[in-house]
């Protein structure tokens, strides 16, 4: 009985431990200093933003930033501003939701219209690179993998990009006007398997124009395997072309490097993905500059109350 | 007759000892054999991440330059200059915090681990005993990405708001101390089940001895058992330290990655070698993806240099033999 | 017993109930968390079902015959309905937490009834059902339709429209059945290979080895693969064990075999440390009375160190079984990141954990069903240990 009395003491003692603390009201304090959340220096999503708010030098230099900041990947900034009241980070337009503020750019909104009408400019490019031309195992292979990136390109396609989040390019033509060209996906082509790899943040949207477009294509079996935009070029094109790993068409969520550049005609773009600059709902902060992006990250303004909007 | 009997009888039975010495000697055979390939593929992953991590310090790095051992290894600040142009890499202040994080978790999580499992062990009712051990066999089993989404989702708000009500501005709750909690948390399975069994190993003499020399149960468990199982408690602290220095997923999502250090306030953010070998490692190229296989050799030698003193320190305290 | 002692006492008691309540607590606490965030698209199908869903591409002919049919009484207020098409759409959301539109009801004269296979060279009719779901619907004059833009304005588009040029419908995907399968064949498979080789050479150790540098650095060199991080086993597996696997059987690329031996060798040093440990407990009488009775060392390690050695080992490999479940990154290098319906031990397959990790990279991540596979996880480690403990009940009943 004594036993079973200390027991529950303790429990009892434990759960208030763990559960003070509980979140508090508080007016949002101006006088605070900023948190900078960034995504690491080979996100695809920080090249964007930094070169969208005219602070290129930071896409890849740590240095230039504030001292401090913190470094997370997109879910990791996106709760983060849930937590805390003073932070600020950025991540793509697909992941935003109401649980965070999501502040107007040079006071254009963050949507998809916004960005398609080029008003809003804080964006990056998604691309795709092909294998060469020849380098493909077998001639269905190659063809079916170029009726993609054509299905890619028209309205079809792009309702497809756009319904996962991401924003199109401009398309006139339907699948049904170009099919013809495409005489493979006639045919039964169950037993051809196309692999797709490279960005993971495009995997999404990948994974969703392969469904849309195996019915179309006589069923060829896609095979997705997505690792990091690197792998896009290196497993096509790259050094691990012949590897284990190699892929028939790859993605990379940022424009390909100088070292990235492949046969003429093998590489393209998509879409496009908006970033939006994020805040906690308390935040007083509702449509911020590119200039004022680059003075918080750049360390010039600490505080809140340095931002006059 | 009956000699003849008996001389035959001899005879096989120095025929089956002989045929049993030839057993014998091929089972030792078999497990040594086993045991040298066990011990083999640590040297075989060192000889892989070597080749590799050897690079950044041995070629010039297409045209950036070598990149200076002294210097990566004393440095405060992970990156001078422009990722894939600079050569100026360190993890000197990296090193200081993962071994400060591993140290403070082991703090956390080696007591309560090892009362948790003299609890199950020896006080707890055998019904009690039996649920928390299988509560504590599913918690070795979770994926350390769910550790990571309990750190984000739970841990980390705390911490924030801990830090709030000392005045503190911590950086979202990233910081030493939801790291040091995260990896308690994941050391603590494994602390205690390998601790329940060398306590339980703890022979019942010992014990009986004990207690007829008038000792109380408690001080039994405490002084006698929990020495005496101390070589089974080093051999889990051993587990539960690589654990928490090789740990990668959960860390990074609430260390904060702290780019320069070292970080020892507790509500700091920080970074540990493998959060930093991880990090952009899908997506980076050049010397900046073979720069991360250098931490990892780096990260190697601490947990090899770690576990040469533990295993000294176990030597020197934990005599009292338990076989 | 004298006073200052019983204080001791009753303080170092209370120390154990409250290391032991907080170990107890904090683990009920991420089982809370878990279950709390995943319970909720905790159903049969998700367990059943294929990853892969199928789709389909339907066009309709030139000559429509309209629906008569009204809007049923039975439907909910949420079903959005158009008389025309004969049609009923709700929104919902996937297992991936995706928006998604769903049809609930289709009537008997609906002209979608009789939708053609737009893929075929000859005319081939599809099949509408209720469960279906509506991924688009595609118009000669104006903006397609499309999930995200919810069922609403799908039925509007519908009502204002005589025609369409393409409707585009799957069946419901996002299941786990070859996670699952694969979780089972690797647990098998790496277990058939660590457990033999963690055994013997714990054996070896605790039983057989002289005391010296030797042994000791044998030791030392196992111990320190527990802090190799998971990562770069996974990189080797990829450099060693994917290229073998390629060349001794007929796999062409990363496969479930190549993925089991490297959880082999992540697993080796939990293994034998547990059964060390385990057979440390077997008292040296044992053995000497074995050996006094006529067995070889062989013997008496098999048939009585061992059993006694059993529980402990039980432990050991309860462990290790949890760490097969668990482990990600390893296996992310090691068999790739394809999620399949169809399993071979020579392809690409995920494991469930891997299945969470590819949920968690996704942007932005989907934290709710990445719980629903942890709280599976969770109740297939539980079976185990139950059938486990059954099991090592029964033999020792045997033995002894």
């Amino acid at each position: 009985m004594k036993k079973i009395m200390i027991l529950s003491t303790i429990l009892v003692i434990g759960f208030g431990l763990t559960s003070c603390g509980g979140t508090s009201e508080n007016e949002f304090d101006t006088s605070k200093t900023i948190t900078v959340y960034t995504r690491d220096t080979s996100s695809g999503t920080r090249a964007g933003f930094m070169s969208g708010i005219d602070f290129k030098e930071a896409a890849e230099d740590n240095s230039v930033l504030v001292d401090g900041f913190v470094t997370k990947d997109n879910t990791g900034i996106l709760t983060a501003m849930i937590t805390d009241e003073y932070g600020i980070g950025y991540i793509s337009l697909a992941s935003l939701n109401n649980t965070v503020k999501g502040l107007l750019f040079e006071g254009v909104e963050p949507n998809i219209v916004n960005v398609m009408n080029n008003t809003y400019e804080l964006k990056r490019p998604f691309n795709y690179v092909l294998r060469a031309d020849g380098d493909f195992d077998s001639d269905e292979e190659e063809q079916i993998a170029k009726a993609f990136i054509a299905f890619i390109g028209t309205i079809d396609g792009a309702d497809i990009i756009a319904d996962k989040g991401a924003i199109p390019l401009d398309s006139t033509e339907t699948w049904d006007d170009i099919k013809a060209n495409h005489s493979i996906c006639s045919g039964d082509n169950s037993s051809v398997t196309i692999k797709f790899g490279g960005s993971d943040s495009i995997e999404k949207i990948a994974k969703a124009l392969t469904e849309a477009f195996v019915p179309k294509c006589g069923d060829f079996v896609p095979e997705h395997d997505h690792t990091g935009s690197s792998d896009g070029f290196k497993r096509t094109q790259g050094s691990e072309k012949d590897g284990d790993s190699a892929k028939h068409i790859g993605f990379a969520s940022r424009p390909f490097k100088d070292t990235e550049q492949g046969q003429d005609g093998t590489q393209g773009q998509l879409a496009w993905d908006a970033i939006v600059a994020i805040v906690h709902l308390n935040n007083h902060l509702n449509d911020v500059t590119a200039e004022d992006l680059k003075n918080i990250f750049s360390g010039t303004y600490s505080k809140w109350e340095d931002i006059t909007e | 007759m009956n000699s003849i009997k008996h001389k035959g009888d001899s005879i096989i039975l120095t025929q089956k000892k002989n045929k049993k010495e030839i057993i014998d000697s091929v089972v030792r055979l078999l497990f040594l054999i086993t045991t040298i390939l066990s011990a083999s593929f640590i040297i075989l992953i060192i000889i892989f991440i070597s080749i590799k991590g050897i690079v950044p310090f041995v070629t010039d790095n297409n045209g950036i330059g070598r990149v200076d051992i002294i210097t990566f290894l004393t440095g405060r600040v992970w990156l001078t200059g422009t990722a894939f142009q600079s050569n100026l890499y360190s993890v000197g202040f990296i090193i200081i915090n993962t071994l400060y994080i591993a140290f403070l978790a082991l703090m956390i999580s080696m007591p309560i681990g090892v009362l948790t499992a003299l609890f199950i062990a020896k006080v707890a009712p055998k019904k009690i005993a039996e649920f928390l051990r299988t509560v504590v066999e599913l918690l070795a089993s979770i994926p350390s990405i769910v550790y990571g989404l309990f750190g984000s989702g739970v841990i980390l708000v705390f911490v924030y708001n801990l830090a709030e009500a000392f005045n503190i501005q911590s950086k979202g709750g990233n910081s030493v101390m939801a790291t040091v909690l995260v990896l308690a948390l994941m050391t603590l399975p494994t602390i205690t089940a390998i601790s329940e069994v060398s306590i339980r190993s703890v022979g019942k003499d010992i014990e009986l001895g004990s207690l007829a020399l008038g000792a109380t149960k408690t001080q039994t468990n405490f002084k006698v058992i929990l020495t005496s199982a101390k070589s089974g408690i080093f051999a889990s602290a051993i587990l539960g330290i690589g654990r928490a220095l090789g740990e990668a997923t959960a860390v990074s999502l609430v260390a904060g990655n702290a780019k320069s250090g070292p970080s020892l306030g507790i509500f700091d953010i920080t970074s540990t070698l493998t959060s930093t070998m991880l990090e952009g490692l899908k997506e980076t190229t050049g010397i900046d993806y073979d720069i991360r296989f250098s931490v990892g050799i780096i990260l190697m030698i601490v947990i090899l240099i770690t576990n040469l003193i533990l295993n000294f320190i176990k030597r020197k305290v934990g005599n009292v033999d338990v076989k | 017993m004298s006073n200052k002692q019983k204080i001791i006492d009753i303080f170092q008691q209370a120390l154990t109930y409250l290391a032991a309540s907080v170990g107890a607590i904090t683990l009920f606490m991420i089982i809370f968390f878990v279950f709390s965030n995943g319970y909720k698209l905790l159903d049969f199908g998700l367990l059943v079902n294929d990853y892969h869903a199928k789709f389909y591409n339907g066009g309709i002919e030139d000559e429509i015959s309209y629906s008569n049919t009204i809007r049923p009484n039975n439907l909910d207020d949420e079903v959005f309905y158009s008389q025309k098409w004969g049609i009923g759409l709700k929104d919902d959301n996937d297992r991936e937490g995706n928006p998604i539109i769903i049809v609930d009801f289709i009537a008997d004269d609906s002209p979608l009834k009789n939708i053609y296979d737009k893929n075929n060279e000859e005319y081939e009719p599809l099949l509408l059902e209720t469960g279906h779901l509506l991924s688009k619907i595609s118009f000669y004059d104006k903006q397609t339709a499309l999930t995200k833009y919810g069922a609403e304005y799908m039925i509007e588009a519908l009502n204002s429209s005589d025609t369409f040029r393409e409707i585009v419908y799957s069946s419901l995907g996002g299941g786990i059945r070859g996670s699952i399968i694969t979780t089972f064949y690797l647990i098998g498979m790496t277990m058939a290979i660590a457990l033999p080789i963690g055994i013997f050479t714990a054996i070896y150790l605790n039983e057989f080895a002289p005391k010296n540098k030797i042994t000791s650095l044998l030791r030392s060199l196992i111990e320190t693969l527990t802090g190799v991080p998971s990562i770069i086993f996974g990189l080797m597996g990829l450099a060693v064990f994917v290229p073998l696997t390629i060349q001794m059987t007929e796999a062409t690329s990363a496969n479930i075999i190549s993925g089991s031996l490297t959880l082999a060798v992540i697993l080796l040093p939990v293994i034998i440390r547990s059964t060390e440990e385990s057979l440390k407990i077997v008292p040296d009488s044992f053995r000497s009375a074995s050996l006094a009775l006529g067995a070889n060392h062989t013997q008496t390690t098999f048939k009585v160190v061992l059993p006694s050695a059993f529980p402990g080992i039980m432990t050991g490999t309860l462990l290790a079984v949890g760490r097969v479940i668990g482990e990600s990154a390893a296996l992310i290098f090691a068999i790739g990141t394809a999620v399949k319906d169809d399993i071979s031990i020579f392809g690409k397959s995920t494991t469930l954990s891997v299945h969470i990790w590819s949920l968690m990279k996704d942007e932005p991540a989907n934290i709710e069903l990445a719980s629903t596979i942890a709280v599976i996880i969770l109740m297939i480690v539980l079976l185990l240990n139950i059938i486990v403990k059954f099991i090592s009940k029964k033999l020792i009943k045997d033995l002894y």
